[in-house]
């Protein structure tokens, strides 16, 4: 029987995965061997979670063809994937808090049962510890499982994909929440895996573990995969070199801005997040902000607009030291934030776009600061209209009908539609402001950056897309883990130097 | 076709019902006098569906309103009866749906309560509130007879009840749809977080909202102990499920999936006329509850609004 096992495991061909405006998989292929840990590396938006979720069942492709040893298969459920069996193993994992590890384990199988119906849970108890005694682990059997820590509740995981028989484990991040003990105990039980027959593949940013269990890599990038090796046969300075590759097409505004006074001076600040982040910005600069997912990017924006509580540190805009407690008072003060998900973060999709410009200066646009006045709002959202050349033919229309760029540039307009009546934006920070964007938009948002900064506003720019980040700041703050490693100038450093960095690979 | 029915489906809906009770009963359903009792009949519920929808336009609800017009109507016939006069008998009870809607809006918009879990434990509270008060009787005798015209007299032919529901709807209107403030109130209920990074002060004004609802549940219970002059302390009680059926109707009219007052009105408007006519056909009570559950969800699925994500 088992000689007529095929050695491929999983096999995906040609896959294609259009979102609007961006090709998220352009002819994807990529075969798992059986009883192989196959690492997949790439950059943010390169396409790893896309194909995943097309794994998983999440989301369809819209071409190529998956097989499963040797077996054309279509994905379209989760239960579909179960059924394959695919498991998954995610960051934030989908446990029963309340239940304990071997309810866990078997959730979904039947529980072993008394005569009269009880769930027997002596005999329960022993198979769990049979299936972590395979994988060479213990674990506190009788405890609910929000009881124990992150590396525990990985380890159920695990247990539970193999409790199911599945023959290829997907794990996204696993390491992301746990101790260095814990992590060699993750290997072990990777190992075990593998000695059983099972598939692994291994994501993670952290290009040390993939060294350290991976048998194979493939690298992604831009939708594409660029090569697939043993692992043996690269290093991290090569893996990085693929990982970002030489090309980027896209051409940047030439900067037209002069560095003004200091503008926004950040002393040591600290959240539960992030910590001792200092650096100056002055009027007319773009800075941005590099790291991982999880550096603390998005952490430091919002600690800055006052949606987190900080915990220490000094905010001196303009020379004044600022008691932030919330996105009002920073909007009073000339601040302003462009969230990372537009969509849940930014807009109020089903309202108007006039609405969504004038929202947070409404003051501005009523009579008595109270009265709205929707002749004064749409003046002012034509003006932003033409100024952001935001392509929409009625004002009145809900935003949500727009595209992502469009979109895009009404969260922008908002940002800016306090000039007119007082609250001037003087600092703009920006989260991602391009994801999901398509190329054309991208350009005019870079342009209307540029533009901004001429005009003297000062600019924090979180970018996930380093050709992005360097070729619109004038300087690279650098991230890693939530503390601040380097700042380097834009115009001098490389981007495999940056994503060096970034990885926490070189410190200074 | 779909969409038209989607955006006037329960216009349409209600239309027809009208024709059928008018066809059905042409000599009492559509007279002058009917259409009377039809508005007195629904006034006070209407008070209490238009301030719940500002709390539902924010995107929470308040399942306390109908204790509360209880309190309210025991304190106010109490206060009465104790000979304060009737204006600062109305200033206490109407004091007291403030600081009730307020403990509602602490509890939901400061420490984090869902709306469902604040306002179930404090509609508990609110009703034990008013049993104690009253030790589960009536308060009927010694009513100071200056109280009386609040829910039983008529001004220019109209009853004061009516005008009363006009103005709290009037107020309403212009507060959500002319001001800043009624703005605001709507981006919450479409995006909390983004109206929260936007610079809106969501925690506030979610409160707001709870103590409109409270002042409105209190105005209620006034008017219901004036028009029956005694005060029962579980008579606003039908109030809670009525008010939230009404703006839920209200939202499946016009605007997609928003509460709004013109649709609240409607909704009310459905209610008090399918159990007017309902009640001149002589259809058995527990019967016209069922037909009530039935047009509400069949106006939901018509409307689309159940498919309505998020």
């Amino acid at each position: 029987m088992s000689t007529n096992i095929p050695t491929i495991a999983l096999a995906a061909h040609n896959i294609v995965k259009n979102y609007p405006g961006v090709r998220a998989l352009d002819n994807v292929t990529l075969e798992l061997q059986r009883g192989e840990v196959h690492g997949l590396v790439g950059e943010n938006g390169a396409g790893k979670s896309t194909l995943i979720k097309i794994l998983a069942g999440a989301v369809r492709m819209d071409g190529g063809e998956l097989s499963i040893q040797g077996q054309p298969v279509t994905i379209h459920s989760v239960h579909d994937a179960q059924r394959h069996g695919l498991a998954f193993i995610h960051q934030e994992l989908a446990l029963v808090p309340y239940f304990d590890a071997a309810e866990n384990i078997f959730l979904g199988h039947a529980y072993p049962r008394r005569p009269w119906g009880a769930i027997d849970r002596g005999a329960l108890r022993r198979r769990a510890a049979a299936i972590l005694a395979r994988l060479g682990t213990t674990l506190p059997l009788d405890l609910p499982v929000s009881r124990l820590s992150p590396g525990q509740q990985t380890m159920i995981s695990i247990a539970r994909a193999f409790a199911a028989d599945a023959a290829l484990v997907v794990m996204d991040e696993p390491t992301a929440a746990l101790t260095d003990q814990e992590i060699g105990h993750l290997y072990t039980v990777i190992k075990a895996l593998r000695a059983a027959g099972v598939t692994v593949v291994y994501v993670s940013h952290r290009l040390q573990e993939i060294f350290d269990i991976t048998d194979r890599i493939t690298v992604m990038r831009n939708g594409r995969v660029v090569t697939t090796a043993a692992a043996t046969d690269l290093d991290q300075t090569k893996l990085v070199a693929l990982m970002t590759g030489r090309d980027s097409q896209v051409a940047f505004p030439a900067t037209t801005a002069t560095l003004g006074g200091p503008l926004l001076t950040v002393e040591n600040l600290s959240t539960s997040f992030i910590q001792d982040v200092s650096f100056r910005l002055h009027r007319g600069e773009v800075l941005g902000v590099a790291g991982l997912v999880g550096a603390g990017r998005t952490e430091l924006l919002r600690a800055l607009i006052g949606a987190t509580p900080s915990r220490s540190g000094q905010i001196i805009l303009h020379g004044q030291t600022m008691r932030t407690h919330s996105p009002a008072d920073a909007l009073q003060r000339g601040m302003a934030l462009v969230p990372e998900e537009r969509r849940s973060q930014g807009l109020i999709l089903r309202r108007p776009i006039f609405e969504n410009i004038t929202l947070s200066h409404l003051r501005d646009f009523a009579r008595g600061g109270f009265l709205l006045s929707r002749r004064r709002e749409l003046a002012r959202a034509q003006e932003l209209r033409q100024a952001l050349s935001l392509k929409t033919a009625n004002l009145r229309q809900p935003v949500g009908q727009l595209s992502g760029g469009n979109q895009q540039k009404v969260v922008f307009a908002r940002c800016l539609a306090g000039e007119a009546a007082g609250a001037k934006l003087d600092l703009l920070l920006l989260d991602e402001p391009t994801r999901g964007v398509d190329v054309g938009a991208k350009m005019e948002l870079y342009q209307i950056i540029r533009d901004l900064a001429a005009r003297g506003v000062g600019i924090l720019l979180v970018s996930s897309e380093l050709p992005e980040l360097l070729g619109l700041a004038d300087r690279v703050l650098v991230l890693h883990e939530g503390r601040p490693v380097v700042t380097l100038d834009a115009k001098t450093v490389d981007q495999a130097t940056l994503l060096r960095y970034c990885y926490g690979l070189e410190t200074n | 076709m779909s969409s038209w029915l989607r955006t006037y489906g329960t216009l349409a809906g209600f239309a027809l019902m009208v024709a059928f009770f008018a066809w059905q009963r042409p000599a009492t359903f559509l007279t002058i006098n009917n259409v009377r009792n039809i508005t007195e009949q629904v006034a006070i519920l209407a008070m209490v569906a238009m301030t719940m929808t500002v709390v539902i336009v924010v995107g929470d609800f308040d399942l306390s309103v109908g204790a509360l017009a209880s309190l309210s109507g025991v304190v106010v016939a109490d206060m009465l009866i104790q000979g304060m006069g009737l204006w600062p008998s109305l200033g206490i009870a109407l004091g007291v749906g403030m600081l009730a809607g307020a403990l509602n809006g602490l509890l939901v918009a400061y420490a984090g309560l869902s709306a469902f879990v604040a306002t179930l434990a404090t509609m508990t509270a609110y009703r034990g509130l008013s049993l104690w008060y009253t030790d589960g009787a009536t308060f009927f005798s010694g009513i100071d007879e200056a109280f009386r015209p609040l829910g039983q007299g008529s001004t220019g032919g109209v009853p004061n009840s009516v005008w009363m529901m006009l103005a709290v709807m009037i107020v309403v209107w212009f507060i959500l749809e002319q001001t800043t403030l009624g703005r605001r109130f709507y981006a919450i209920g479409g995006n909390a977080e983004a109206s929260f990074l936007a610079g809106i002060p969501v925690r506030r004004l979610r409160f707001v909202a709870f103590v409109c609802s409270g002042l409105g549940a209190a105005l209620a219970g006034i008017v219901l102990t004036s028009r029956l002059f005694s005060a029962h302390p579980t008579a606003g009680e039908p109030l809670m499920l009525n008010s939230i059926a009404a703006v839920f109707l209200g939202m499946t009219m016009f605007r997609e999936g928003e509460a709004h007052v013109p649709g609240t009105l409607f909704g009310v408007l459905i209610l008090g006329v399918l159990s007017n006519g309902l009640n001149i056909l002589q259809v058995n009570s527990y019967i016209q509850n069922v037909l009530t559950g039935l047009i509400i969800v069949l106006a939901v699925l018509v409307s689309g609004l159940a498919r309505r994500r998020g």
